[in-house]
């Protein structure tokens, strides 16, 4: 090798990142098909694909395959110990983390766009309407809303259901007797929604690249606005709260401590990534601390304060980060993009 | 707004019984080998030959934007960032809409909505309009003369029920709303695939196609509510900062009115052609290179709309060229 081509294999070199740690350690998959949708079980991490499958991930093994959907994995989500799936075959699946797969539900050419689960219920919506089921309970219980449902989320009691769609949310409240509802209006339109831990306030991101927020005690209404994208992905983080949002070109996170959240106060901003922009957010469990993911495959790790530096846990790879998930026992993450890789890496050096 | 791994997205107007669903399964089961999805509202009535089919509800809504008449498609947003999840690559999109149906928003989803126009273009509107039927329909539901006036092409379809004179006074009214439409004469939706697929017709590049041959002075005097166009042509270069204000302006003011506009500008100064297009208040603009060697440089501007007559767009426009 001559000096020139020497120092240029060095200068390359150079340029390229190194892997990193994780990178390194862990295992690289690569499926013909994006990665949609993801969750934490009791034993596993549940993964769902464009091709209709869902992937579970268990530590030690080889991930094994549910041939779920005739189509892409929209939605999916967990009681613990089962998986709920919808898809754009109009189906609602249960599915056991060994594979069994129950049909609840067929809309046939509607998709089934949101699903959720707490304890024995499990929802999902299509087109405008809700449908539950509770206990062992063979016929759903239809909630019916005035514009397509953007989003499902339980409260930490299971006994509060929100809905979001066009111009606001829908709380519904189960009663002894059925299922009463509230109304929380905001022009515009509503897709993900979420209680915040305690139950004290709702959140949704909306079409105009900005959250709102309701204190569900009075009603007063909390805009989180300023973000150059759509917020693709939100989530709690430690123990303040902090409601750390995609969006940006770092992860924005509101503090909802003391009596009024955000109200008049400055987010914090963290793991700045240049010019890219967050797509995913996922807490480091029993951390203050946050996992973010980018549009260009990179993902950076950042505690919840300004002057600390973040860490790379992976390098860009081209395309959108759209999972990132924390076994459940915090000894994995399981991280992956629209092109179909995943990265599934112990988290800590040691194990 | 170029990109090659855009999907195509077809728009399919026109009221109902004009023969929509007929065109529609003669592209599902003439193109061999492309795989399509099919978005439709009302389906049921007739079957749809695809095994890509979704059922939704066209779900208008207001943006919170500040944009007063700007309104999108929801269920398009939500449906097409959907399909660009699935593992097998489409080769086009099609969209019917319901015979009422306006078709501005579904228009304005792909200026509005980053990820859709990242992942889908807007190909072309396509118009089926019921040759026997249509002339009625213009003068009693507005949203056939935006139907109309929105359109790429037109395919006025029926025309085996017909005589040659009433098919000309249809093929007239349609003129005078849309005169840049093109218009296929057909039975049965019989027309050729390549002219109503894969069009382009909302790309930068294809305004410059606009012809300014039709140059009408002598509008009629049109009932308030008609849908009509005007175009200009200029010589003298205009004034950038002079253009962009009076066109800003105009947009912001009128735009409710103002159903379509396209244009190539010649801007003094500047060596690059400038192209614009728009939608009711939204709008896209670009350089689109040097204009060609030896030939003239003309402005034109066109407009589609309502009551463009008092909206002083030729003294607008005689206003921009440079002194």
């Amino acid at each position: 090798m001559s000096d020139r081509e020497k120092f240029l294999k060095e200068k390359i070199s150079s340029l390229v990142p190194k892997e990193t740690e994780l990178e390194s350690r862990g295992e690289h998959f690569h499926f013909q098909a994006p990665v949609t949708c993801s969750v934490t079980t009791s034993h596993s991490i549940a993964v769902g694909f464009g091709d209709g499958k869902v992937r579970v991930f268990f530590e030690g093994e080889k991930p094994r395959i549910i041939d779920a959907h005739n189509g892409v994995v929209l939605s999916i989500a967990t009681n613990g110990e089962y998986i709920f799936t919808g898809g754009d075959d109009g189906r609602f699946l249960k599915l056991s983390q060994n594979g069994d797969i129950v049909e609840i539900a067929n809309f046939n050419y509607r998709w089934v766009d949101s699903v959720a689960s707490y304890k024995d219920s499990m929802v999902c919506s299509s087109g405008r309407n809700v449908y539950i089921w509770s206990g062992d309970q063979k016929k759903a219980k239809s909630l019916e809303h005035s514009s397509t449902v953007g989003g499902l989320a339980f409260d930490h009691t299971g006994k509060r259901l929100a809905v979001s769609s066009y111009g606001g949310v829908t709380v519904w409240e189960r009663g002894e007797r059925r299922w009463t509802s509230k109304r929380l209006v905001w022009k515009g339109s509503h897709s993900k929604v979420g209680f915040s831990p305690d139950g004290k306030y709702i959140v949704t991101s909306m079409q105009e690249s900005e959250l709102h927020g309701w204190r569900l005690r009075d009603k007063v209404d909390l805009a989180m606005r300023g973000y150059p994208a759509k917020i693709k992905s939100f989530a709690w983080v430690g123990d303040t709260p902090h409601l750390a949002t995609s969006g940006d070109h770092q992860a924005i996170c509101w503090p909802f401590d003391g009596k009024d959240g955000p109200l008049g106060r400055e987010p914090v901003c963290v793991a700045d990534c240049g010019k890219q922009i967050s797509t995913f957010i996922e807490p480091l469990t029993g951390e203050k601390a946050v996992f973010v993911g980018f549009n260009d495959g990179s993902v950076l790790l950042s505690e919840l304060d300004e002057n600390k530096n973040p860490f790379v846990i992976r390098n860009p790879k081209g395309s959108e980060i759209s999972a990132i998930a924390i076994s459940p026992n915090r000894s994995h993450i399981l991280i992956g993009d629209l092109d179909g890789h995943i990265l599934w890496s112990t988290l800590w050096k040691n194990n | 707004m170029n990109d090659m791994s855009q999907v195509p997205v077809t728009v399919l107007t026109g009221f109902l019984g004009a023969g929509k669903t007929t065109l529609l399964n003669r592209i599902l089961t003439e193109q061999h080998g492309q795989k399509y999805a099919v978005i439709v509202n009302e389906f049921g009535e007739q079957g749809i030959d695809n095994d890509l089919v979704v059922d939704a509800d066209e779900e208008v809504f207001e943006m919170n934007n500040g944009c007063i008449c700007c309104t999108v498609r929801g269920d398009l947003i939500r449906i097409l960032g959907g399909l660009m999840k699935r593992a097998d690559k489409l080769d086009a999109i099609i969209v019917e809409t319901t015979g009422l149906a306006d078709p501005a928003p579904v228009a304005q989803t792909f200026f509005v909505d980053q990820d859709v126009s990242d992942r889908t273009k807007l190909d072309a509107i396509v118009t089926v309009a019921d040759a026997v039927h249509l002339s009625s329909q213009l003068g009693e539901h507005h949203e056939a003369e935006e139907q109309i006036a929105f359109a790429d092409v037109v395919l006025l379809n029926k025309i085996d029920l017909v005589d040659d004179k009433a098919v000309e006074n249809v093929q007239n009214r349609i003129r005078k709303i849309n005169p840049y439409a093109k218009i296929i004469k057909t039975n049965h939706c019989s027309a050729p695939l390549t002219e109503v697929l894969g069009l382009n017709a909302f790309s930068l590049d294809r305004v410059l196609e606009v012809e300014p041959d039709f140059l009408e002075s002598d509008h009629d005097h049109e009932h308030d509510d008609d849908v009509t166009s005007l175009s200009f042509v200029s010589d003298t270069p205009l004034d950038m900062d002079k253009f962009q204000a009076w066109f800003g302006n105009l947009l912001q003011e009128k735009g409710q009115d103002i159903l379509r506009s396209k244009g190539i500008l010649n801007f003094e100064g500047r060596d690059d052609r400038y192209v614009f297009q728009g939608v009711h208040m939204l709008m896209d603009a670009s350089p689109m290179g040097p204009w060609p060697a030896g030939k003239d440089r003309s402005s034109r501007v066109v407009f589609i709309g309502r009551n463009l007559e008092t909206m002083n767009l030729q003294e607008g426009f005689e206003g921009c060229k440079v002194a």
